[in-house]
């Protein structure tokens, strides 16, 4: 699977570099983490936000997911994905962990009562950038239940149980409906690996 | 198309507990079609994340740069491209740490006769490759409750057609001074011992045999010997039927 083979990759494919700064920072680069930091800070920040609400903990769990892509820099394997959906990836890890052990089942249950609101908040943040254009448009094609299925998981942390649980819908309809989603997701946003 | 092949998307999002992740990536080994399409999916998951980017506070890059210049690095030494560990094994040990939990349980009674650990090393891993099978059986069913007090977590996998079910302990609240948590599987007020975490343990994995025909799994707390019936109503209590 990682055959050396030289690696010519066109830097148009990924925002240039994060691979490359990656490499740096598991080497122990410093000046190459804080470059780092400036690229992917915004949105390790703004995705812990969106999952745990509270500015507090998200800086909390910001910072530590952070320091998590520092220290483990140098487990980061390109054949299995691209380094910001490593580093994303380490960021919601940590949000999770900290909205679920946060409240008790029962409380967020109720407090999901307003998922739709909240949905419609994650539209209206999608401003002018182009990316955030296309994701709202292509969230947009998505079925109502895809579309819940997806904004509880991925922005509210939910497990795919829970979800199930609170849109009353059958386990693997929603385990499908999740799969659904993000392959239509993945067409309509052009997303390829490897 | 198999249940555990549909829980990519449910993986890509992050929407499964730590079993079923463990689950799910002991089906990446043997499916490299699997790899090529959750890379696919984490990276479309990726981007939900543009729609709700913000700028942390100032001093947040401070206090991170200042925090990294105190923290050790792992592993970055450990890749050889020439003969790289191929990544699928990775997983493989994500998989023995469950087992390893076990293990983990199992010990703790001190000196062992060297006889004896040999046999317990055996024993051992012929109960970590069960619990393995349970967790990617066709069949596996997935619940969780959170603990006592609404601490930590209990995820039971469970396969009807093995008759067995896999028990995972996760930070639960200590079970207090010199007592234990204890299993039970139930069938009407009939209550069967499954087993004990240990005295003061708080967390651990547990294979239990003979779920059909029950019709509820509890945990409750008890003496560190533990008792022959609960001594409480179970504050942990899953469905088995």
């Amino acid at each position: 699977m990682t055959s050396p083979r030289p690696r010519v990759r066109p830097d148009a494919a990924e925002p240039p570099g994060l691979d490359d700064l990656l490499r740096r920072v598991a080497r122990g680069d410093e000046d190459a983490f804080a470059v780092l930091y400036d690229r992917i800070a915004p949105r390790v920040y703004g995705l812990a936000l969106r999952v745990i609400r509270d500015p507090a903990q998200a800086e909390e769990v910001a910072q530590e997911a952070l320091v998590d892509v520092w220290r483990t820099a140098g487990r980061y394997d390109p054949a299995r994905g691209s380094a910001i959906s490593w580093v994303l990836t380490i960021a919601h890890r940590r949000a999770v962990d900290r909205v679920r052990s946060e409240q008790a089942t029962a409380d967020r249950t109720r407090r999901a009562a307003v998922t739709e609101v909240a949905f419609d908040e994650v539209v209206e943040e999608a401003t002018a950038r182009f990316e955030q254009q296309q994701v709202r448009r292509c969230l947009g094609n998505l079925t109502e239940l895809q579309r819940e299925a997806v904004d509880l998981a991925y922005y509210h942390g939910y497990s795919y149980r829970e979800v199930a649980e609170l849109l009353g819908a059958a386990l693997p309809t929603v385990k499908t409906r999740m799969r659904d989603a993000l392959i239509r997701l993945r067409d309509c946003l052009g997303v390829s690996f490897g | 198309m198999s249940d555990i092949h549909t829980v990519s998307g449910a993986y890509a999002l992050d929407a499964v507990d730590d079993i079923e992740r463990v689950a799910f990536a002991r089906h990446l080994e043997e499916c490299p079609a699997c790899v090529r399409e959750v890379a696919e999916l984490t990276a479309t998951a990726a981007r939900l994340v543009d729609a709700v980017t913000a700028v942390p506070p100032a001093w947040l890059r401070e206090r991170v740069l200042d925090e990294i210049g105190r923290t050790r690095q792992i592993g970055p030494l450990i890749r050889r491209p020439a003969h790289a560990v191929p990544a699928t094994r990775r997983w493989r040990r994500a998989a023995v740490a469950v087992a390893a939990a076990v293990v983990l349980v199992a010990a703790g009674g001190g000196a062992l006769a060297q006889e004896q650990r040999v046999r317990d090393a055996q024993r051992q891993a012929a109960q970590a490759a069960e619990i393995e099978a349970v967790l990617t059986a066709p069949d596996a069913m997935v619940q969780a409750a959170p603990g006592p007090d609404g601490l930590g977590r209990v995820t039971l996998v469970t396969s009807r057609a093995r008759d067995e079910a896999v028990a995972a302990f996760g930070g639960l609240e200590s079970p207090g001074v010199d007592r234990t948590y204890q299993l039970w599987t139930q069938r009407g007020d009939q209550s069967t011992d499954k087993g004990k975490l240990g005295t003061g343990v708080t967390s651990g994995t547990v294979l239990v045999a003979g779920v059909r025909t029950e019709q509820k799994f509890a945990v409750t707390r008890e003496p560190a010997g533990g008792s022959t019936a609960p001594t409480e109503v179970p504050p942990v209590s899953l469905k088995l039927d």
